[in-house]
């Protein structure tokens, strides 16, 4: 136990948190933006703490609030109390759990240390995920029965019906991607890909295996209950599906438990097909060698972008009554930005001057690495958000053929062909 | 320290299998299954054999049980439906004392198991050492096992379809 040790497992605990937990009111925010940009509507931007609305981010915080003190309502005819509480910890737990080992950035080595940059450093990846993705499952089918309601139990068979058969699908085109990559630690899956294919292209694994990317996409939509899949809730068809019967904070932790899981998906799909923590044609080496040059590009990079933001602000937060609250608003966050410009660009001109050292180098580019997966899991939940609001529901039957005719057979023969180029040209 | 993780599994995965047998409801039953299948994995993770830990919950906690609780939750037992179970009590009484000499053989065999054991090599239990045990040493077994599942499944396909009308 050094302080080195504890400081790095901190950092791991808090990002973790960050980007599960934390992610939860920005992917709210990002849901109803998004939806309102798709129906072509605003989307909420009233809600504000003394002219700060940030766009709408307000309203997120504002709604789990209203969540946390509600009255906790339990209908007389729910006999099993227990599991009906127990329910929601289920389904928020293990999404919790499957975030945990996601890689933020490459192995860091502090001096004679290495650390892994997960939640919990090990090296059981792709297991781990599967494990407790198939767990969460028992929370919908236990609240659903617990509820003791027609619908509700209606929604939880068809939510287990469609985890079970898309689990399947999953695992097989999982194994394809096994095959290429040739472990199941998530980090040397990431490293893999952190080289080119035909001296242009990265080696994702989207361009290396696009088929099994497509069917573990669709396949990981499934498993988090979103739309088009989401025919556990239906609300158009059995009220409200599994949680029809929770309100307050019962139903608070089965809906940010969605969007752990949604996050979690996000991550792995990042992690397997998109080159997780690396930049497209850096990787870790390059970084390390080339970090001033870096450093450089982002000095007058970041201000740059500052300067189209601030522009933007300027132009689209401004209210022609001089007393409108939301006008300080304005002010505040370009002052805030300019002091943020200065101080990166102060702080990194310094560390140009006196030299980062090899720790310094290392500890920048988990930095580096750790922005760019945040940047990478925004966009991958963009798209979640995306298909949510652009493709209707599939129908119960539409859904099992899907599964069961078009995704399995698909994943059966990527696994052959795949098997085949790895043993004839020993790839 | 692994003592107490040990006696905390033991306890889990012992109270799980009780609760399976006692339980009147089908579904607790099921569900308390679920709390000894993963005590279980907790127990091959102390091992470290952390792909049996993994698989124990992939396959059994997250695919099997799934399936048996989906079939119970779809036949919707009502509580009148349930078999009455009076004589429950003193059929396990009378079960558990039937069992006795088969726990007496356990216990022996376990005394007799070579208490001072070599440590273990570092890729013990890791996916790859695995495999090579299974590709290598029991190859045989294994293909024979993946036959019988085949066999078994395409019996369950046969039974279950449905008779064509004549």
């Amino acid at each position: 136990m050094n302080a080195i040790l504890v400081s790095v497992v901190v950092v791991n605990c808090v990002l973790a948190l960050l980007f599960s937990l934390g992610a939860a009111p920005i992917l709210v925010w990002i849901e109803r933006r998004v939806a309102g940009l798709i129906q072509d509507r605003l989307g909420p931007n009233r809600c504000h703490i003394k002219g700060f609305r940030l766009g709408g981010l307000i309203q997120s915080f504002a709604d789990m609030l209203k969540l946390v003190f509600k009255e906790d309502f339990q209908a007389k005819s729910i006999k099993q109390s227990f599991f009906f509480s127990l329910a929601p910890v289920i389904v928020f737990a293990s999404a919790f759990l499957t975030f945990m080992v996601m890689p933020f950035a490459d192995h860091l080595v502090i001096g004679e240390q290495t650390f892994r940059m997960q939640g919990l450093p090990i090296d059981l990846g792709i297991l781990w995920f599967l494990a407790f993705a198939g767990l969460s499952v028992y929370g919908i089918m236990i609240g659903g029965w617990a509820s003791n309601n027609k619908y509700s139990l209606l929604g939880s068979m068809r939510s287990a019906a469609q985890v079970i058969s898309y689990e399947a699908a999953m695992g097989l085109s999982l194994v394809s991607i096994l095959i290429t990559y040739g472990s199941i630690d998530l980090v040397s899956i990431v490293n893999f890909q952190g080289n080119t294919v035909f001296g242009i292209l990265p080696s994702w694994g989207i361009v290396l295996q696009p088929l099994a990317g497509l069917i573990f996409i669709v396949t990981a939509f499934a498993e988090a209950n979103r739309t088009p899949f989401d025919i556990a809730e239906g609300e158009s068809e059995i009220v409200g599906g599994f949680h029809t019967e929770y309100s307050a904070m019962r139903f608070g932790l089965f809906f940010v438990g969605e969007y752990v899981a949604m996050s979690a998906s996000s991550a792995l799909i990042v992690t397997l097909f998109l080159g997780g923590y690396h930049l497209p044609y850096f990787n870790t080496q390059i970084l390390h060698q080339h970090m001033n040059l870096f450093l450089m590009a982002v000095m007058v990079f970041v201000p740059l972008m500052s300067l189209f933001f601030a522009r933007w602000i300027r132009r689209n937060n401004r209210f022609s009554a001089q007393v409108d609250i939301r006008n300080r608003e304005s002010k505040v966050l370009l002052k805030v930005l300019a002091g943020v410009n200065v101080l990166i660009v102060v702080g990194l001109a310094l560390f140009l001057i006196m030299g980062l050292g090899e720790t310094g180098v290392h500890i920048a580019t988990a930095v580096i690495q750790v922005a760019t997966f945040a940047v990478k899991l925004l966009l991958m939940n963009f798209v979640f958000v995306w298909v949510r609001w652009t493709l209707p529901r599939f129908r119960y039957d539409q859904l099992q053929d899907l599964g069961w005719k078009v995704l399995m057979p698909l994943a059966i023969m990527n696994i052959f062909i795949t098997a085949t180029v790895v043993v004839v040209f020993g790839v | 320290m692994m003592d107490i993780i040990f006696m905390v599994l033991s306890l889990f995965a012992i109270g799980g299998a009780l609760g399976m047998v006692l339980f009147h409801q089908p579904v607790h039953s099921a569900l308390s299954l679920i709390v000894t299948i993963i005590a279980l994995a907790g127990i091959f993770a102390l091992l470290s054999a952390s792909f049996l830990f993994m698989v124990q919950i992939i396959v059994y906690a997250g695919a099997i049980i799934t399936l048996l609780i989906f079939i119970i939750m779809f036949l919707n037992v009502k509580e009148s439906n349930l078999p009455k179970e009076p004589y429950k009590n003193i059929t396990l009484f009378f079960g558990a004392i039937a069992l006795l000499p088969v726990n007496f053989l356990i216990l022996r065999a376990f005394l007799k198991l070579p208490m001072a054991h070599a440590s273990l090599a570092s890729d013990f239990g890791t996916i790859k050492a695995l495999g090579m045990e299974l590709f290598e040493t029991w190859l045989l077994p294994f293909e024979l096992i993946s036959i019988l599942l085949l066999v078994a499944l395409i019996g369950g396909v046969v039974f279950g379809r449905k008779e064509e009308e004549a």
